[in-house]
């Protein structure tokens, strides 16, 4: 399999489910929706909920696997460094709540509730936009992304770069892996330190660099030569329209936007977790 | 499929002394090129690397100079269009143009060999029935049914760039213009893609075509052009250009063994015998000679 075809398997997962069938202008909404909500709050446990629903419909779309790879690699490691820099009093400027001491050498250090919540809430909330992202990518196939783009009026180069950005990544994995090869076999040497590590992929980027732009330049004609720029309207493979299950879905963001924002006016900002406010919370 | 043209003497291409610099070269790659080519004929465009086939052959749909820019003199008329007054976009619907590498025609947006053909019709704005019409008679043509779902990227290089031939022909150009496109192919790509080309010339399309191979090009190309540092050498009816064994050696060009080999036996022995620039002729020469 060449690694094109291994791309495409990657980018979009093809399943007969409600996820697939939903318009991608609906699962597009979804993550706006969810991305501005959770930054509206000031809350982990609501940013876990939106994370657990997004989960929840990833593992009924069977795309779960690549967005919790992504959470892991990502968001993890974010929180695991954040929280100890942020609640610990290492300088955070809004740290005043003391909920406990830790012990590190000996000696007791406080833990603040402002730190571990900006360093929770925070990565929380972007696993939230990188999460709703994925199963938008991941559960719209190439024709419905671009019928999808098309109706949202945006310009059909742009639709262009955001799909072949996905088909030609792998295949510049695929030129790099040939260039370090032809790099070795000439002498490069890979049993080396650090710095000439980073030195020698100098050797593999600059010519990596020139042929991705070759190859852009090739490619560009070849797109011209089929009337890429012709200034006609295109004709889509595939057309995107509304269902009842679209609306039903809307309507159901609709409803859990009316109840949020009666929670934001009579709860506040962070109705679980109970945080106090902090600047850029 | 709607394909078939009928040969006559109308040129349906006609370059008149074309002069053209890249805006990065120094020299001009093309210097005072001028011919013709008539419909249904086809012409193989000949000549070492660095000739200037490839330049020469954007200038027919446009690339040159509307992508590329530079310096640019003569005329260029295309099925009646001058490509200097004409964009790239209408001369894709006159002028369908292969390239060297398939994969570097795979437009990014198909998923499978079907969207692929039907890729160019959709940037040209067709209504869908008529691009499923077209899309099956250009996939049935080039041999590739059966691989309407498969993705481009799972096809071997001969098919790939019979996939690359038939997004031209769903496009119905009245020109065929390949650039070298069996350049990157093993011997069996190499066979399924001239039978492809030959079939082509056979119904009569226009085709002009840069080309290594020239033991399989005589046998379907009309007229032959040798460039050699961007001037026309030699142009005119098949059999001429390639029975000039010097001037294509000295030019760094291979003329066929067979035409090689004959045109070596006169020069040695001085028998008098036509050269001949396909297998089966010099069978019949060679046969007559030991009679």
């Amino acid at each position: 399999m060449s690694v094109g075809v291994s791309l495409l398997k990657k980018t979009t997962i093809e399943a007969e489910t409600f996820v697939q069938r939903l318009d991608g202008r609906v699962k597009f909404l979804y993550f706006l929706w969810a991305t501005i909500i959770v930054y509206i709050f000031f809350d982990p446990l609501l940013n876990l909920i939106f994370l657990a629903v997004t989960m929840a419909l990833a593992v009924y779309a069977k795309c779960w696997k690549p967005i919790a790879l992504t959470i892991l690699i990502i968001v993890v490691p974010w929180i695991l460094f954040a929280v100890p820099i942020l609640a610990l009093p290492l300088g955070f400027p809004w740290n005043k709540t003391i909920i406990g001491y830790i012990n590190i050498l000996g000696k007791d250090y406080p833990v603040y509730l402002e730190g571990l919540g900006w360093g929770v809430t925070w990565p929380l909330r972007i696993a939230v936009a990188i999460s709703t992202a994925l199963l938008f990518f991941l559960t719209t196939n190439q024709a419905k992304l671009v019928a999808t783009m098309f109706k949202m009026k945006f310009p059909f180069k742009l639709i262009y770069m955001v799909i072949a950005t996905f088909q030609f990544i792998p295949l510049l994995a695929s030129e790099a892996n040939t260039i370090m090869q032809a790099q070795i076999a000439r002498g490069l040497r890979t049993d080396v330190g650090f710095v000439q590590k980073i030195k020698n992929y100098l050797a593999v980027v600059i010519p990596l660099t020139l042929s991705a732009l070759n190859k852009v330049q090739i490619r560009a004609i070849a797109l011209e030569s089929r009337g890429f720029s012709a200034p006609v309207k295109k004709t889509l493979l595939y057309e995107a329209s509304f269902t009842k299950l679209d609306y039903a879905f809307l309507m159901t963001m609709l409803l859990v936007t009316v109840f949020l924002a009666w929670v934001y006016v009579y709860i506040g900002f962070s109705p679980l977790a109970h945080l106090p406010w902090i600047w850029s919370g | 499929m709607d394909m078939v043209w009928v040969k006559n003497m109308e040129p349906i291409i006609k370059v008149e002394n074309l002069t053209y610099a890249y805006p990065t070269s120094k020299d001009f790659v093309l210097k005072n090129i001028s011919f013709t080519v008539n419909k249904g004929e086809v012409l193989a465009v000949i000549g070492p690397n660095g000739a200037g086939k490839s330049t020469l052959l954007k200038a027919l749909n446009g690339l040159v100079p509307h992508f590329y820019g530079g310096k640019y003199g003569g005329r260029v008329v295309v099925s009646g269009f001058e490509v200097l007054n004409t964009p790239i976009s209408k001369m894709s619907t006159k002028v369908g143009f292969v390239f060297q590498d398939p994969e570097d025609q795979i437009s990014g947006l198909a998923l499978t060999v079907w969207e692929e053909v039907a890729f160019g019709l959709m940037m040209l704005g067709y209504p869908r029935e008529e691009i499923d019409k077209r899309v099956r008679e250009a996939i049935d043509y080039v041999g590739l049914t059966g691989l309407e779902k498969r993705s481009p990227f799972e096809l071997s290089g001969g098919q790939m760039q019979r996939l690359a031939i038939a997004t031209v022909l769903a496009l119905r150009p009245e020109v065929i213009v390949m650039d070298e496109p069996t350049a990157q192919l093993d011997p069996l790509g190499k066979y399924e893609v001239l039978s492809v080309i030959e079939k082509l010339a056979e119904s009569g399309s226009t085709i002009v075509l840069a080309e290594h191979e020239i033991e399989e090009v005589v046998y379907f190309a009309d007229k032959m052009l040798l460039l050699d540092k961007g001037e026309a050498v030699a142009y005119g009816d098949t059999r001429k250009v390639v029975t000039m064994v010097e001037e294509l050696k000295r030019r760094g060009v291979d003329p066929p063994s067979v035409t090689e080999l004959t045109s070596l036996l006169k020069e040695k022995t001085g028998v008098d015998v036509a050269l001949p620039v396909t297998l089966e002729e010099a069978v019949k020469i060679y046969s007559e000679l030991l009679r």
